[in-house]
């Protein structure tokens, strides 16, 4: 057996028990909600946003209802891997697996691919069925190169999440730090970053929330690259050629391989170091 | 002697400590773990690891598995001169290591877990349900983990260890919540092991029934081992000779006036009879003790026991220790060159 094949083996197991865990069970009802049902409301004929905007392509609806992902998707892969090696430690298991011959590195990435498919594999399914809905309300198919780009973007922004919390899990000996760490940083970046985003526009002295500001817009569309949540919006906003933040489409694409990286590096390497 | 399938040179491993300062919070310095550490495996032989709570038993075990990566010294394939040095990954392949209590839970059944563990190591099902059947769980195979008895989650761990057929196995604590007909099972097992060519290193804090199992004995004791060989070796090396225990009626003699070594005895007292072990019985004492109408109910010699070697060896003795974890004066911290910290 090759070392990819037993990589991919090790981490179908780690995926299959995340994904008919307890706690999946739990999430699921919240992603449909989240991700289908924002798909069906953005999607009325008659919806008026904020400001009088209605979304009139297929990509457009999709793109407002990818907060769903970014409220609903982040948050479940949290919560699906805050344990993945803290728990393992504290059991003992991890010890046992430490033990074996294969190379701890091989181990690292097939956690990462284990937590990272057991919740992309739900908010996939759940982004086709957004994309069907979106076809029945509006009436319009979601081009290929859309769906390539929303489709990945997705899988970008949940691997992303999955990184972090995997990083906590390793540095944490208790499970609850590891959450808490998960999930506060969920929180600076779903909830938080629009106040970091104010207070940096308040020193910089550009007049903060007007939305017709250039000045604003572009440090908005900069500091935006900073947080995984931003350049997920970065790159779907390739596809929305009426949305200009100021960011070119291969600065979101390289911040979106620096957030791949740099994290999955930390976590191989943290992992080749790790005590029992 | 038996042939040496792997040993330790000089293996050093310092666990990192937070010691911060105030402009340093992050600070870390190398603290307890083990020193210097030399030591052979002989091929088909149990050598049991002895020491107190803290002594270094597992770390020295997660050394030998390759757990944790030796920061001097080296690991060889057999003995010092001609065998070589061997990579952690290479270790990882010949060691089979059970930590000393895997806490197996959740709903993945008790199967599935061994196979998770066994496509690491590339083990084929076949061979996953006879070690399963091997170490008494087949009829538990498809039970979840969180219904196992501590006893049975030991069983697992032990089915883990012995995955990929390893050349030497690293047993902490093995008989930890195993029942007494499980244990004795286990013991059973460790023999049919040896036989087949398996080296054993067993580390456990019961140490008499240990000694039933064990060919060698390593004495450990703040990170250091103190003496390793067998039992008699051992003994021999830590100048303890067998003693004599005596048993009779009545008030116990006064050994001092019959020779001067007789000083240093134990002596117990009970209301009707006494008992005491004497360093070694000398000529003619029987003699003596029946002259002076002594009476007489036992007489044999004794090996020194484990507990005594330990205390031997570290200078302590059992009502020093008492349940306190030994401290650092007893024997000092040395650098990786010797020099004591």
């Amino acid at each position: 057996m090759s070392d990819f094949s037993r990589i991919m083996l090790f981490a179908k197991r780690l995926m299959q028990e995340r994904l008919f865990s307890t706690r999946m069970y739990i999430m699921l009802p919240i992603l449909l909600l989240f991700i289908p049902g924002m798909a069906w409301g953005f999607s009325d004929p008659n919806i008026i946003l904020p400001g009088g905007h209605q979304p009139d392509t297929a990509m457009e609806v999709l793109f407002y209802a990818s907060l769903g992902v970014v409220f609903g998707a982040t948050m479940c892969a949290v919560l699906l891997s805050y344990d993945s090696v803290s728990r393992e430690r504290a059991s003992g298991v991890l010890e046992l697996r430490l033990a074996q011959p294969m190379p701890r590195s091989h181990q690292a990435i097939a956690m990462i691919l284990g937590s990272w498919r057991a919740i992309l594999i739900p908010t996939w399914i759940l982004l086709v069925l957004s994309v069907l809905i979106v076809r029945y309300r509006i009436g319009e198919w979601l081009s290929i190169i859309d769906c390539l780009v929303y489709f990945s973007s997705t899988a970008l922004i949940l691997l992303w999440y999955v990184l972090f919390t995997l990083l906590a899990s390793s540095y944490t000996r208790e499970q609850g730090t590891a959450i808490s760490f998960g999930i506060g940083l969920w929180f600076l970046f779903t909830f938080l970053w629009a106040l970091v985003t104010t207070m940096v526009a308040y020193a910089s002295g550009v007049s903060i929330g007007q939305e017709n500001d250039a000045a604003w817009i572009m440090l908005e569309g900069g500091l935006d690259l900073l947080s995984p949540n931003g350049v997920y919006h970065h790159l779907l906003e390739t596809r929305l050629p009426q949305i200009d933040r100021g960011v070119a489409v291969w600065q979101s694409w390289a911040m979106a391989l620096a957030w791949t990286i740099l994290p999955s590096w930390l976590f191989v390497r943290r992992m080749e170091k790790i005590l029992p | 002697m038996e042939e040496v399938v792997l040993q330790l040179k000089d293996a050093t491993y310092r666990h990192s400590v937070y010691a911060p300062l105030p402009f340093k919070p992050w600070r870390r310095i190398r603290g307890q773990g083990i020193f210097s550490a030399n030591l052979s495996l002989h091929k088909g032989t149990i050598l049991g690891l002895v020491g107190p709570n803290g002594a270094g038993k597992t770390t020295l075990l997660r050394m030998m598995a390759g757990i944790l990566p030796l920061q001097a010294g080296s690991v060889h394939d057999a003995d010092e001169h001609s065998g070589t040095v061997i990579s952690d990954e290479r270790l990882r392949h010949m060691v089979g290591h059970m930590p000393e209590q895997v806490r197996w839970q959740g709903r993945n059944t008790v199967r599935n877990a061994l196979l998770g563990i066994g496509e690491m190591r590339q083990v084929s099902e076949s061979r996953i349900d006879g070690l399963l059947k091997l170490v008494g769980l087949q009829s538990r195979i498809d039970s979840p983990l969180n219904e196992l008895s501590q006893g049975m989650r030991q069983r697992l761990t032990l089915a883990a260890a012995l995955l990929g057929s390893p050349k030497i196995l690293l047993l902490d604590e093995p008989l930890n919540g195993l029942d007494p007909v499980a244990a004795a099972a286990f013991i059973v097992l460790l023999g049919k092991l040896t036989e087949k060519g398996v080296s054993i290193v067993l580390s456990s804090h019961q140490v008499e029934g240990l000694v039933e199992i064990i060919d060698r004995l390593a004495l450990m004791h703040r990170g250091q081992i103190l003496a390793e060989g067998t039992m008699l070796e051992v003994a021999k090396h830590l100048n303890l000779d067998k003693k004599t225990e005596i048993t009779g009626e009545g008030d116990a003699p006064d050994f001092s006036k019959y020779t001067v070594e007789y000083k240093s005895i134990e002596i117990e007292q009970y209301s009707n009879n006494w008992k005491a072990v004497l360093p070694n019985s000398g000529p003619g004492l029987l003699k003596k003790l029946v002259n002076d109408e002594f009476e007489i109910i036992s007489w044999k010699d004794r090996q020194p026991n484990v507990i005594e070697m330990l205390c031997a060896a570290t200078g302590q003795s059992v009502e020093d220790v008492g349940l306190e974890v030994s401290s650092t004066a007893v024997l000092p911290l040395r650098t990786f060159r010797g020099e004591e910290e």
